[in-house]
């Protein structure tokens, strides 16, 4: 700041070996003897062949990372990889959010009904980017016998950023979930076009290092179960706080592209003759005071379904809803929670058969009755 | 235009490819369009402001020249108040609306708040000092008016250094103008080599440090003693990188260009004593409010009282200069107060140091002596990055308290991205203080070619691989 009438320091961490000037005149000296090497145009070309091999490398790099994280076997990107390969081709698929992705146990469903059962549920998503997943998942498999597609209150909000965009970068050649990106980035091409881009700019974590140890025989631990994730978690604080924040309760969301999006799942299935089931997973009770628009929500996901006769199995009023351990937090069941949803919902499948929810879709005979499990 | 962002990265081989092939004669105004473009690109119409700025400043300098006694004077300070009163009104109205108004309310006075609730032009304040430093070196005759408007015009705007500095003296870079720039291979890369240095320590250290601090300083009440301790420590490092990396960026640009542009850093966290790190930390700055502020009244030359006064005033107008809120203000006092103690304090510290057995340049000493220096400037930054003094209270308040190693993480911040952070520091000191001892382009260039161009080329690629690329702007663009 100001000038003090202080010496400057005799030494310091910076000067103590090399004073300033021969610093600098060791640089000079290296400058001058480059200078003298190169003439302006070859200087040009030399700047420009560096350019050059940077350029190479970043889109080599960029390769062995896309390479590397297409052949990760384990996590989500073990899940998407074998989607994409086309190698799941299960009886029952289940779409969804993260709710989807941590209440359906995939082995336990499979288990109680003796159908191949799989979770291709997105942490993080909303409609739209499950309905992206949905689309690729058919694009590569045999269609299912069943398709369980988990609703949430929040279904019709659209993606504004999405949640963990790494888990969809590898696979940008796929047209669905390519288009589903760019819904939400109007600049996602650079993100397919541009060496490295989304690894730096969109992705937080570090899903660079995965791909490249997956190169080297490296693979994330495994935490998906024919896609479902158990969370060994306990209660936490969150809805505590949530409720503080918002005594008052909370609207969802009902955005126009949001039901499009939601009717165009069903659109697909019937389209391609797939049975669809919608259920509503268990939600904490206490967490039903604070929903202002619930009814609302609840009319607009029949008046989609109801067309087509899709049922909704409704596990708002579950006797899972009123025991807090069955929950980690009010929107997310844990892992013993998860399990006994899925018991449930495995043994009513089982007993609904799954023939019979085409026959309901014939016949005209929507399933809109609450599940008294 | 943000140095970081893809935009930057065409416009600038651009305006180099344009400005070699140029005639000589046409590469000042090709240098003042591409310096328009570059500040049009936030927010077009605030071009006008600055060409407002800059046509008092020109004319005032040519004016100064015709004129002498007190019309000389008078019409110096027509010009120093009208460039400042842009400032004051884009930068310090609503400040000022809001601290009277919240007077006005709180002796039961019912008054309307006339705030503008404006956005502030981006580096108002660098070409602010900049403009004015022309004016004043006139007026004092160690600068010739310059009767070129094109010239001046691109002094002021020259968009290395147009929205954070280093703010130039004319003395210093309106000249170099002038000159004829040939390319040069060595300048040229030596130039871009500390463009890359700049880039590291913004993207890969100031921008990941960011998010933890963001997080914690964005809600201190929801934070525990360790978190705020680290994010402390992880903003002194912030700031440093943030605004010394777009200086290096800033000389190093305009290095490829062929112009010298003043040093603003010089490894500020390494001295020993506060008045040392004001030597070190911003210079352009500090050198300003010396020059213009503390020396015209007075400087060190007035009695003691007196003396310590012109340092804490000088410290306070520093403060509110980096912005228009009372943390800023308390963050100048601050220091003015440290610089002062250090002052009255300098033999009985020393005699301290040799009680305890510190000699005077021993290792001991230099340790103590940092560490005690970082720790007063890191407990200035708190004042300088709260949002309010509550906020800057609560946080010195609890930094102590309930210090729990199991919740480290925050928000946006995943316990993964750690190491990269301390990494990153660790690459930064390590740099320092390699370079301190033998420049590390020298180093490099013993090397053959493609070993030095594969090496150059990896740091590059380490610098897009753990950088953040999130159009972070440069924090002192507010300012």
């Amino acid at each position: 700041m100001p000038p003090l009438p202080m010496p400057p320091p005799k030494s310091s961490l910076t000067d103590a070996p090399a004073s300033p000037s021969i610093r600098a005149a060791i640089l000079e000296t290296v400058l001058t003897k480059r200078a003298a090497r190169s003439s302006p145009p070859a200087g040009v070309v030399r700047i420009a062949l560096f350019f050059a091999l940077v350029v190479a490398l970043l889109f080599a790099v960029d390769r062995a990372i896309g390479h590397g994280l297409r052949k990760v076997e384990t996590s989500s990107f073990g899940v998407t990889n074998r989607i994409v390969a086309g190698k799941v081709n299960a009886d029952i698929v289940i779409s969804g959010s993260s709710r989807a992705l941590s209440h359906y146990d995939a082995r336990l469903i499979e288990q109680i009904t003796g159908q191949t059962t799989f979770n291709i549920g997105r942490n993080g998503s909303q409609t739209d980017m499950q309905l992206a997943v949905l689309k690729t998942y058919l694009q590569h498999n045999t269609p299912p016998k069943l398709i369980i597609h988990n609703l949430d209150l929040f279904s019709f909000v659209t993606t504004q950023e999405i949640f963990d965009p790494a888990q969809y970068l590898p696979y940008l050649d796929e047209p669905s979930l390519y288009a589903g990106v760019r819904r939400v980035y109007s600049d996602a091409w650079k993100w397919k076009y541009l060496p490295l881009y989304p690894y730096v700019v969109a992705d937080m974590r570090f899903a660079w290092i995965v791909g490249l140890k997956a190169l080297a025989g490296f693979h994330p631990p495994e935490d998906h179960r024919q896609g479902f994730v158990a969370r060994h978690t306990a209660w936490t604080g969150d809805f505590a706080k949530f409720r503080a924040a918002r005594p008052e309760g909370v609207t969802f969301e009902i955005e126009p592209q949001g039901v499009r999006d939601l009717a165009e799942i069903v659109e697909i299935c019937h389209r391609a003759r797939i049975p669809l089931l919608m259920v509503y997973s268990p939600v904490y009770h206490e967490m039903r005071d604070l929903e202002r628009n619930r009814d609302e929500i609840f009319a607009r996901f029949r008046a989609i379904c109801e067309p087509f006769n899709v049922p909704i199995w409704d596990y708002s009023e579950s006797p899972l809803t009123q025991d807090r351990s069955n929950f980690y937090n009010s929107q997310h069941l844990n892992a013993e929670g998860a399990a006994a949803f899925s018991t449930l919902l495995a043994r009513r499948l089982a007993t609904t058969e799954i023939s019979s929810v085409r026959v309901t879709q014939h016949t005209g005979t929507a399933n809109t009755a609450r599940s008294t499990p | 235009m943000l140095f970081n962002s893809l935009e930057f990265a065409v416009f600038f081989p651009l305006v180099c490819a344009l400005y070699f092939s140029l005639p000589y004669g046409s590469r000042t105004p090709l240098l003042l369009i591409a310096s328009c473009v570059f500040y049009m690109a936030f927010i077009p119409a605030y071009i006008l402001i600055l060409a407002l700025t800059i046509l008092i400043d020109y004319f005032a300098g040519i004016y100064l020249q015709r004129t002498s006694g007190h019309k000389r004077t008078a019409l110096m300070w027509v010009s120093v108040i009208s460039t400042c009163a842009v400032l004051v009104v884009f930068k310090y109205f609503d400040f000022f609306a809001d601290n009277l108004v919240g007077l006005a309310t709180y002796f039961g006075w019912q008054v309307t708040n006339p705030s503008l609730d404006i956005v502030l032009p981006i580096g108002l304040s660098f070409h602010t000092f900049q403009s004015l430093s022309y004016v004043v070196e006139v007026y004092r005759g160690r600068q010739k008016p310059i009767d070129d408007l094109m010239t001046y015009a691109t002094y002021v705007m020259f968009f290395p250094q147009l929205v954070a500095g280093p703010i130039e003296r004319p003395q210093n870079l309106l000249h170099q103008f002038g000159e004829k720039h040939d390319f040069d291979y060595a300048r040229v890369t030596s130039g871009l080599k500390r463009m890359a240095w700049g880039f590291f320590k913004k993207l890969v250290v100031a921008d990941r440090l960011a998010i933890y601090v963001n997080d914690v300083y964005g809600s201190p009440q929801q934070s525990n003693g360790l978190q705020l301790t680290i994010a402390t420590v992880f903003f002194a490092y912030q700031i440093y990188c943030d605004f010394s990396g777009y200086s290096d960026i800033a000389i190093g640009s305009a290095r490829v260009l062929g112009f010298r542009l003043m040093e603003n850093f010089k490894t500020p966290y390494y001295a020993t004593s506060i008045p040392e790190f004001w030597r070190r930390w911003h210079i352009s700055l500090s050198t300003w409010f010396r020059d213009y502020v503390y020396l015209p009244m007075g400087g060190s030359r007035v009695a003691k009282p007196r003396w310590y006064l012109n340092l804490i005033v000088t410290f306070g107008v520093s403060g509110l200069w980096h912005g228009a809120n009372w943390t800023f203000v308390v963050w100048g006092i601050l220091n003015g107060v440290y610089l002062v103690l250090s002052l009255a304090t300098i033999r009985a510290r020393d005699a301290v140091m040799g009680a305890i057995g510190f000699p005077a340049e021993s290792v001991q000493r230099k340790i103590v002596q940092i560490g005690s220096t970082f720790a007063l400037v890191c407990l200035g930054w708190v004042f300088f990055r709260a949002g309010s003094l509550g906020d800057a209270w609560y946080i010195l308040t609890h930094f102590w308290q309930d210090w729990d190693f199991n919740n480290v993480r925050t928000e946006q911040f995943l316990l993964r991205q750690m190491p990269v952070a301390i990494g990153a520091i660790a690459v930064l000191e390590l740099g320092q203080l390699l370079h301190a001892r033998h420049p590390i382009p020298a180093i490099f260039s013993q090397w053959p070619l493609p070993v030095r161009w594969m090496s150059y080329a990896t740091l590059m690629l380490s610098v897009v691989l753990f950088g953040i690329f999130r159009k972070g702007q440069f924090i002192y663009f507010q300012f």
